[in-house]
């Protein structure tokens, strides 16, 4: 296949030979991906091997140094700037590793702000944004500002303002980092069940806990994959800036049922 | 020695920020020893040189206040946590503001005393012709501990102010709840510019039509103008605050709304550099509108200068700080797709409005307070 081509139909989302530093230190080297339409995936890896990085230059935040990233049909690697935004506001949905809520925003309207960006007007904005925030089970929590939320209310306002404009493709960068355990299965159920009832393509990190040495006398893990990826298509991994489970760990999603992971 | 470090490494715009505040102090320590000058001029009449020392204090307050802000932006939010990791505290902080501080306002002072021995001709003869001499005792000696006071005035009380603003407080438990309503400030303004305005025009009943600047300075009038001076001062937090009100009004869109939000959460720290700058604003103006070119002279243009370059200076470093404190909040709203233009836009509202709604006040209130002093 040539450089030149576009991606088969069936990948949402296609990278290849990303390369990237920050300020000279190499975060991603040579990554290629395919994100399937309507797949769950899911980037394991230890913290700083890169996963925040490669999913900033996915979603077009971040422009590579070398490498391709196209979403449907479109060159995100040499889109201009404007049109970049524009794209990523409609079609992108966002949630970090912290909530980022714009505190002087009341959480319905941060939950509105990217409807609001794209121009819908403020009440139909306000009845999209209290309808997913009443679905994330932080309804009651609508006219109140984040920093008079939990930590686990804000993710909730946060997850809710990633998939409020219906995204194609939802990023989630360890959505679950703030969350406590018993909270972070229920807020990644929550999330992939939305997703998938809409039709929304999600690209999930997840810290790769297992790669630390056990003590000595502890049984092996009997599975690499993250524990706390409830419903997973595929897991790829990554270790310094590269992917190393080329493929996926799980059948690819249209030959298996989603493979479920206990907490 | 770190202060020194620190203030070798840092950026182009901290040390314009520092230069600022070091000019400023010049300015005023300029001012306080053209004050000595006089007062050595005029050994037998000490009325007028203590006048003259008295309205150095409103350039005094001024780069006090721009020094204080200053402190309060540096050092940024990421040498502080490098400074935290690397053991310096809350109290060390506040330590090295206070040294980065006294450094800046004593090279001012330095810088002012350089340039005050030149043009008595201490240092190579007297300059231009020995004409810059002219109230500046050229032909007398100079007290040293007068001057020395003098000259650590300004960062004497600059360091005391930082040290003051930047002394470690327990956190805030919980953000209090929005309020609504008209400002708390807005009736006070208005009162003491009414006030002002009436002790003002009380006064000036006596003074003869069109006075100059020196018989038309009578205490009273004065006393009516530092009147409306202070309700100024106050309306600035107040207009912050109602432009913050406007903007988010009648279904706002993100940009109105990120713009008016802001303001609202950011009146309480820039409603007081805006209202100086407000209260700055009117007294140029009116000292304009009254004796024009009459009050032009090198002492006055300096103490001007110095006056309204701390104010913008303090607004522009503040509002800095807040742009500082919300670049995660910005890097987040980039993750949301929202654009550097849109960003832009809602800075820009953010200062048109609050000079949109304070500019007719400070017009008026100008027209208003020269309306007794030349009908």
């Amino acid at each position: 296949m040539s450089a030149k081509v576009a991606p088969p139909d069936n990948d949402v989302l296609w990278a290849r030979g990303l390369d990237c530093a920050h300020q000279g230190s190499p975060a991603l080297t040579g990554v290629s991906i395919a994100v399937r339409d309507s797949e769950v995936l899911v980037v394991a890896g230890a913290r700083g091997s890169g996963k925040t990085t490669l999913l900033r230059c996915l979603s077009g935040r971040l422009r590579p140094d070398a490498g391709e990233v196209w979403f449907n049909s479109v060159p995100l690697h040499v889109l201009a700037p404007r049109a970049r935004d524009r794209l990523r506001r409609d079609r992108f949905g966002w949630v970090g590793s912290t909530p980022e809520l714009v505190p002087e925003l009341a959480a319905w309207e941060n939950a509105a702000l990217p409807l609001l960006l794209s121009g819908v007007s403020g009440r139909t904005a306000r009845r999209t944004a209290l309808e997913w925030l009443e679905r994330l089970d932080v309804g009651d929590c609508a006219s109140r500002r984040p920093a008079a939320l939990l930590q686990s209310e804000r993710q909730r306002v946060a997850i809710a303002r990633s998939l409020v404009h219906r995204p194609t493709v939802l990023f989630a960068d360890e959505p679950t980092a703030p969350l406590h355990r018993h909270e972070r299965t229920a807020v990644l159920r929550t999330l992939t069940t939305a997703a998938r009832s809409h039709g929304i393509t999600v690209i999930l990190t997840a810290q790769e806990p297992l790669g630390l040495p056990r003590p000595a006398g502890t049984a092996a893990p009997a599975d690499r994959r993250p524990p706390e990826i409830p419903v997973a298509d595929r897991v790829l991994t990554l270790v310094d800036g590269r992917l190393t489970a080329g493929g996926s760990l799980s059948a690819g999603p249209r030959d298996t049922t989603p493979c479920s992971l206990s907490a | 020695m770190l202060a020194l470090r620190l203030i070798r490494g840092t950026r182009p715009t901290a040390q314009l920020r520092r230069l600022l505040v070091a000019l400023a102090a010049g300015g005023v320590g300029f001012l306080l020893l053209g004050a000595l000058g006089y007062a050595l001029d005029h050994p037998g009449d000490p009325g007028p040189a203590l006048v003259r020392l008295l309205w150095c204090l409103i350039p005094l307050a001024a780069v006090v206040q721009l020094a204080v802000a200053v402190a309060r932006r540096d050092p940024g939010a990421e040498q502080r946590t490098g400074l935290d990791a690397a053991g310096l505290g809350p109290t060390g902080l506040a330590r090295l503001a206070a040294v980065s501080t006294a450094v800046s306002m004593l090279l001012g002072s330095a810088l002012a005393l350089l340039v005050f021995l030149h043009l008595r001709g201490d240092v190579a003869g007297l300059p231009f012709d020995g004409s810059a001499g002219d109230g500046l005792a050229a032909r007398r000696g100079l007290p040293v501990p007068a001057t020395l006071t003098l000259l650590l005035l300004p960062p004497t009380a600059a360091v005391v102010a930082t040290a003051r603003a930047l002394r470690p407080r327990p956190p805030a438990a919980r953000p209090e709840a929005e309020r609504r309503g008209i400002p708390v400030t807005l009736p006070w303004a208005a009162a003491l510019v009414a006030t002002g305005l009436t002790v003002e025009g009380y006064a000036a009943r006596d003074l003869p039509g069109g006075a100059g600047p020196a018989e038309g300075m009578a205490t009273g009038v004065l006393a009516g103008w530092l009147l409306i001076a202070a309700g100024l001062v106050l309306a600035g937090p107040a207009a912050t605050e109602l432009a913050g009100r406007l903007l988010t009004a009648w279904r706002p869109g993100a940009v109105r709304l990120l713009a008016g939000r802001v303001l609202l959460a950011d009146a309480g720290r820039l409603g007081g550099p805006v209202g100086v700058l407000t209260a700055v604003a009117w007294s140029a103006l009116t000292a304009a509108l009254l004796y024009g070119a009459e009050l032009l002279g090198p002492f006055t243009v300096l103490g001007a200068a110095v006056v309204v370059g701390c104010a913008v200076g303090t607004v522009w470093v503040t509002a800095g700080r807040g742009r500082e404190e919300r670049a995660t909040t910005s890097d987040g709203l980039r993750d949301l797709g929202a654009s550097v233009g849109l960003l832009r836009r809602a800075a820009a509202l953010r200062v048109a409005v609050p000079a949109l709604l304070l500019l007719p006040v400070v017009l008026a209130v100008a027209q208003l307070a020269t309306l007794p002093l030349t009908g």
